[in-house]
């Protein structure tokens, strides 16, 4: 078992396809304003925050040491300040190190990201290939997506009817979350008649582009009743990086994500996922990632995804009751927004979505092409 | 039979084989002959994009004939004799057609001289015995007598002490009289890799490795004029792979929103206005205006209009631009940054833009305790709520 640290607060702005008349800064000050409000937390240097992790990504930025341009606004100035530029959910991770490690007993842990500002999402996934082979080759998420998509489905029974099904359940659920980007409702057909961007992923199966800021206070044991009376346990973290080069892995075994599910168990003192753990939330860039990530943290067995969604599983599970990735949030920060589902959840402030009794959560997130690097966090009330 | 630089005449033809381009070999189609005094005759065939060499005495119905001894042969192949001045100078001759003897240079790779190891005791031997030769007798001034000495420990080590008189340089495996400086390394392989660049004499004397007695600033100053640089001999001597460098240009097309803040400094300078913001709890003045004091942490509201006269606080003159970030174009040097303290701020409150270029040499920079020239803005006549919308700034008279 490992020790665990309090999310005291959180804050967020609404999901946005875009904030036009915002630059990013004013988009993360007003949850920085939220979290001081919520917890009185100050920056005194012995008592209040002396380190501040923030998310965010030179690409989407457009901006090199892109955390350069928000250590204002996050009250990051004449304090220490590390930036997470991978998936936002290995920020909490790196929050849990700080305050483990006994250096520090307050992070503020801030994201950004505005999708909207480059012309291209794919121009940018592309860059994360390497210039010589596979960027030449036009790889990017959705084509990479695409190609491990294909090998799941087969191997899993999963059907574009399935696919459409989790869409339709995806922006549903989200007009319970005041958060959520706004989609309108789409049915099972207008999913299936999409356009199709890479065989077999339509339009309606991609994450939109989406604007997203948030903020969280994260607190060690000793010191949350100074900052909240509902504090959320992180009681387990485990992360696994798969092989860089797509030629070389399995894109259907869920190698990665196994991995990491099994660290985050073991250090939450998880024996069966599918008792132990009441609301999921998982990082469905794509459509057919639901089912598949489901498999990799154990709600749904091995090859059988397109029965498991026959059989209910994603609401017998309560998977994605935010709308989840798919409903809108950016690329980078999906972890940072499943993670903050599962703090509504379990603090009792999930309104018309929230699930009676819940005591522990699974917030999972993935990062680059076909679920390259997976990590997992196990919550509890 | 005979090695020049290390390779025997045999090496470069028994290695033509393994160096041959079939690229380089596309249009020729003969027969090529080499006569290397003392050495042999070679004759090469190149027919089809492939080819043949062979230790012949006939060379018949070769279309040219190339003539030179082993040394002059050896030397061209590995770059130690320049190929135009042995050819000018009678030490290479070509019989028959020059012309297409000219193509056989497309058709191998260069040579490249086995790897051999070399020891610290080799690189010692070879940097002391390289001294004199390297040494630049114009270069050392009228009257100029120092030595240098160098205690080297170690398995390796030893004692040299290099001196300079008269214009001359001399050297000895010992260490005598009063050195103007005695430099000590406690391991002499770490001398043979400060020498070679792979350590900085910095890092050695901080951690105690190296250290020098006497007049070490002499040394520094005068050693890099005196002497040519050592040449490693093995740097050359690496096998040449072709390492492909790609170029390629990234390009994200990108909108970038100003917000509220920025927004509304931008909205200003369309209409010739510049807006700082006041930090309601210390009083300071940023430009451009942002959201928050990052000192307080407190919400920036209050906008005030400041100059737009002002004074030159801090300047400088660029030589070697940058190309514009925005158009990729380059600007014409020289050109003057300046930030200027508008009237109605105090301090650092400053904002950074250009100089008239005219008038670089006129403005004078101020600081604390001086005030710097005067400055107004020049506007651009269209203005579309961007930095350019002030041309540049001019002394205001």
């Amino acid at each position: 078992m490992g020790k665990r640290i309090a999310i005291c607060a959180v804050a967020q702005i609404k999901n946005d396809a875009e904030y036009w008349h915002l630059r990013f800064q004013n988009m993360l000050l007003e949850c920085f304003e939220s979290i001081m409000d919520q917890t009185k937390v100050t920056f005194d240097m012995e008592k209040g925050i002396r380190t501040i992790i923030t998310c965010s990504n030179d690409m989407f930025d457009a901006r090199t040491i892109s955390n350069n341009g928000v250590t204002d606004v996050v009250g990051a100035q004449f304090r220490g300040e590390e930036k997470m530029d991978q998936e936002s959910i290995n920020g909490l991770g790196y929050a849990m190190a700080s305050i483990l490690s006994g250096h520090d007993d307050v992070i503020l842990f801030m994201g950004h990201c505005k999708e909207s500002q480059g012309e291209s999402r794919r121009m940018i996934s592309n860059l994360s290939f390497d210039p010589f082979y596979t960027r030449p080759l036009g790889m990017d998420y959705h084509n990479v997506d695409a190609m491990q998509a294909r090998a799941y489905m087969e191997k899993s029974k999963v059907t574009d009817e399935h696919l459409a099904k989790i869409v339709v359940r995806s922006r549903q659920n989200a007009q319970k979350n005041p958060y959520a980007r706004e989609n309108k409702l789409v049915s099972e057909q207008e999913v299936l008649n999409s356009p199709m961007y890479s065989d077999p992923l339509r339009e309606l199966h991609m994450y939109p582009i989406t604007d997203w800021a948030y903020g969280m206070l994260l607190c060690c044991e000793e010191r949350v009743k100074e900052f909240t009376k509902k504090p959320v346990w992180i009681t387990g973290y485990g992360s696994c990086m798969d092989r860089y080069f797509l030629g070389d892995k399995d894109l259907t075994s869920n190698f990665s994500l196994k991995n990491a599910s099994k660290r985050a168990y073991e250090k939450a003192g998880i024996k069966d996922p599918k008792k132990d753990i009441q609301v999921f939330e998982l990082s469905d860039h794509a459509a057919y990632q639901l089912p598949m990530w489901a498999e990799g943290v154990g709600i749904a067995d091995e090859g059988q995804g397109g029965k498991w969604i026959d059989d209910g599983g994603m609401d017998k599970f309560n998977v994605n009751l935010s709308g989840g990735h798919l409903n809108g949030n950016p690329l980078l920060l999906g972890g940072a927004a499943r993670a903050m589902e599962c703090y509504y959840q379990l603090s009792g402030q999930a309104g018309d979505r929230q699930v009676k009794g819940a005591k522990r959560a699974v917030a999972q997130a993935a990062t680059g092409g076909a679920g390259q690097h997976q990590a997992v966090i196990v919550m509890e009330a | 039979m005979a090695e020049y630089w290390g390779v025997k005449v045999e090496d470069i033809f028994n290695s033509m084989q393994e160096r041959f381009r079939p690229e380089g070999a596309k249009d020729v189609d003969s027969l090529f002959g080499y006569d290397i005094k003392d050495e042999g005759k070679w004759k090469l065939t190149v027919k089809d994009n492939k080819m043949t060499i062979e230790k012949t005495d006939d060379l018949t119905g070769c279309i040219a004939t190339m003539k030179a001894d082993g040394e002059t042969f050896v030397g061209v192949n590995t770059g130690n004799v320049d190929a135009t001045n042995a050819f000018m100078g009678g030490r290479v001759i070509v019989d028959g057609d020059m012309g297409a003897f000219g193509k056989t240079g497309k058709l191998f790779r260069k040579f490249v001289i086995a790897q051999k190891e070399m020891t610290t005791k080799d690189y010692l031997a070879d940097m002391f015995a390289t001294i004199v030769p390297r040494f630049k007798a114009n270069e050392a001034e009228e009257g100029l007598d120092v030595s240098f000495a160098y205690d080297l420990g170690g398995p390796d080590g030893g004692k040299w002490t290099v001196f300079i008189k008269d214009k001359k340089c001399t050297i000895t495996t010992t260490i005598e009289g009063k050195p103007t400086v005695t430099l000590e390394f406690n391991d002499a392989r770490d001398y043979v890799d400060f020498i070679l660049g792979k350590i900085d004499a910095q890092s050695l004397m901080a951690s105690g490795k190296a250290g020098a007695k006497g007049d070490l600033n002499m040394m520094a100053t005068k050693w890099p004029i005196l002497f040519e640089k050592y040449k490693d001999p093995m740097a050359g001597n690496v096998p040449q792979q072709e390492l492909i460098v790609l170029k390629k240009i990234i390009s994200l097309n990108e909108k970038f929103s100003t917000g509220p803040v920025m927004g509304k400094f931008l909205k200003g300078l369309k209409e010739q206005k510049i807006y700082a913001n006041k930090c309601p709890q210390c009083g300071r003045m940023q430009l451009p205006p942002r959201e928050v004091c990052a000192d307080c942490r407190v919400r920036v509201d209050e906008f005030l209009e400041v100059g737009p006269k002002g004074e030159v606080r801090y300047m400088d003159i660029i030589y070697y631009a940058m190309p514009d970030p925005l158009t990729g174009q380059v600007r014409e040097t020289p050109y003057g940054g300046i930030n200027i303290l508008f009237d109605g701020c105090k301090g650092n409150e400053t904002l950074p833009h250009f100089i008239r270029k005219d008038q670089i040499e006129k403005i004078q920079m101020g600081w604390n305790e001086k005030k710097g020239t005067r400055v107004r803005p020049v506007w651009e006549e269209n203005r579309i709520g961007d930095i350019w919308d002030i041309k540049y700034f001019e002394i205001d008279e």
